[in-house]
Formats: C-alpha cells, structure tokens, sequence
C-alpha cells in the first residue's frame, strides 16, 4: 500500500512539474462537462475518482460491475477533457434506474507512472418525483457528505473489500452544482485513485 | 450538514453573519470549536444576487456565498456563475499545495490584496489565505474571479471591500493550527 501510494505521489509531483515527457495523465480540469467544447460554465459533475496502471476505461467498466455489481447502462451523456481536448465519456453505469449510485468515465492518456488511467465521475443520485417530476438529481451535502463524496466512498468500499489498492489525493474540486430538485451539491474536493489489474472479468 | 437556503434563510444567514464567524466542525473540543472570519461579497456582486448560503459540517468544512443562478435539468446539475467558499485556514489552506500528494494542474502563484492566493483552472478558481481563513472563489472567468476577490468584506465590517486583508495565521502563535 505505501508502495502504491508513493506511485502515486511521484506522479502527482511529476503532474504538477508539467513534464509530459514522462507523465501524460492530465489532471487540468477536474469537472465533467454537459457538452464540447468544456468551459467553467457547463461544468457538471467533479471528477472524483482516477483509475490506473491497468485503468482503461473497459476494464474500470468491467470491474465497477464485478466488484460494486453497478451493471445498468442508463443515464446522460457528459464530456471529458484531456490535453486541452474534450470528448464524450465512454461509458456508464449505474446500481440501477430509479434512486442510485452512478459512474461516468472516460479512459485518458496512458502515463509513465500511473500506467493506463481513466477518469471517472461518481455520485448517488435520488430519483426526484414530488413535488415536481424532475429526474435524477445528487444528493444534497449530508453527514455522510454530498452524493459525490458517498457515490466515490462507496464505490472505493467496494473496491478495497475486492483487494484493490487505493489512495486519496486532495484536488480541491469543491465548486457546488444546483440539482433539478433546487438543492446544492459538491464534492468535499478529495479524489481517490484506484489500481485496476489486468484481468477483465467475465 | 448544508442547506441551500430560500430568501427567508439567507436572511436567517445574515443575522448568523452579524456574529461574523461561525463554529468551525462539529466536534466536541476546542479546536472544533475554533471559529474563523467570514467573507462575502455582499448582497450583489459583478451584477450577480446572492442566491443562497450553504454550510458543511460532514466531510468538507466551509461556508458558502452562491451568486447568480442556473437552470439544472434531469441527470444533470448546473455550475452557479460564482460561489465563495469560506473554510478555516485549519482545514484548507495553501500548504495542501505544496505537498507531493496535492496534485492538480499547476496553479499561479499571485499576490491579491496584500495576501498569498493561487489561481487554478485557466483562472476560474482563486483561493486565498486570510488572518484564520481560507476564500476560495468560483467563476466563469479569471476577470470575474479577480473582480470577487476584490469585493470581499468581512460580515462583520472589520475588513473592507478593496481594501487590504489580514495576513494569514495559520501556524503562527494564536492561529488555527489545528481543527
């Protein structure tokens, strides 16, 4: 573990030298975004967990589904960046349709370091019906923090229980996003990264 | 715990404002009773209304100042135009920044009314340390951050928009140096 988390930390402090020839992870901008081209205006979402060494996007897939068993595939679509490029994530899932846990990723540049990363936005949402019909919306700050911080510990609970290193990185991402319902969400602004192995599950 | 707050509780708000700090955690000793300043930018800034005031007390610690508003729609929120973040200087800081594991991209060191502050994002978020607390400042663009952190004031009316801030405590004799 303390191997695992001074990986980390070498590569963080590459990050923050901005050296590119030895780390490509990109850790620029720290939200989802509703469309392309990004701007701090259609932020969404706070990226609150990175997926590494073998952390391509359908393995972090696979495995979200294997270890949080998070297998429905509903939601909307939100943007990425990398490298000053903004993409569609590439996948989602979620614990189920109605009140849920629910991830979005987006598989970003190999790194020197952290090996095949992937950025992921996770949350609790609540399936908002009265007083007014409005849809999913993040759990307001709780006591046990936002829908963003419970989406990202719960699925970092599940994870460790299923052996996976992990370590939580300050990124300090703590802008609020207003819900459908009117509440006031954000995260606590730490990040957790998570080593992802080689083997898909079937 | 945080609560956006209708006009009524922003009122509500305000008179917690007048004491001009609030409890710092929701611990039983000391230290998490250790108040820090608070900071806004009044009831209007850059032409944005204050529309709601949220406190954590959970797994983050801050007071918040959310100016302007945004359509939020089914599955997906919306970002306010600004938002000020106050957290003791305890719990947020600087300092976070010059660890190896506060990582990010990098920020701009800059000097805002006498007192150290970074820039991150491309400029869209400002954080700045003063006397026991920590502003941190949301917008759209880097002007517009700028343009808030010279509004800031204390609620009680010890420190004045434009004016110069406190420099910070933290770590020194009679400073948060603990929650």
């Amino acid at each position: 573990m303390l191997r695992f988390a001074l990986v980390v930390a070498l590569a963080s402090a590459v990050a923050l030298g901005g050296t590119p020839a030895l780390a490509h992870f990109d850790a620029a901008d720290r939200y989802t975004h509703k469309a392309c081209p990004a701007s701090a205006a259609n932020r969404i979402d706070p990226v609150n967990v990175v997926f590494m060494t073998w952390g391509t996007w359908g393995r972090a897939e696979s495995q979200i589904e294997s270890h949080a068993g998070w297998t429905a595939s509903s939601g909307s679509a939100q943007a990425f960046t990398d490298h000053g490029s903004c993409a569609s994530m590439h996948t989602q899932r979620a614990s189920g349709h109605g009140s849920r846990f629910h991830i979005r990723l987006r598989g970003q540049h190999a790194d020197a370091t952290l090996g095949w990363t992937a950025l992921a936005a996770a949350h609790h949402e609540d399936l908002v019906l009265l007083p007014l019909a409005c849809g999913h919306a993040v759990d307001a700050n709780g006591p046990a923090g936002s829908g963003f911080d419970q989406g990202r510990d719960e699925l970092l609970r599940r994870f460790t229980d299923a052996g996976h290193s992990s370590s939580r990185v300050w990124w300090g991402n703590t802008q609020s996003f207003k819900q459908c319902d009117g509440d006031y969400a954000g995260s606590d602004g730490w990040t957790v990264f998570i080593q992802l192995h080689q083997a898909s599950h079937p | 715990m945080t609560h956006p707050w209708s006009i009524a509780a922003v009122t509500l708000a305000y008179g917690l404002m007048l004491v001009g700090s609030v409890s710092a955690g929701g611990g039983g000793s000391p230290a998490a009773l250790q108040s820090f300043p608070l900071y806004n930018a009044g009831e209007r800034v850059d032409g944005l209304p204050l529309a709601a005031v949220l406190r954590r007390e959970d797994t983050a610690h801050f007071v918040s100042f959310v100016y302007g508003d945004c359509v939020a729609g089914d599955d997906a929120g919306c970002a306010p135009p600004a938002e000020i973040q106050i957290w003791p200087s305890c719990r947020r800081n600087l300092g976070l920044y010059d660890r190896v594991q506060s990582v990010g991209a990098p920020a701009e060191r800059i000097s805002v009314r006498g007192v150290p502050a970074l820039l991150f994002d491309d400029g869209t978020r400002l954080e700045l340390e003063t006397g026991q607390s920590t502003a941190v400042v949301f917008a759209g663009t880097r002007a517009r951050v700028l343009r808030i952190a010279g509004a800031l004031r204390t609620i009680d009316g010890t420190v004045l928009s434009l004016r110069p801030l406190p420099q910070p405590t933290r770590g020194q004799e009679g400073g948060p140096s603990n929650c």
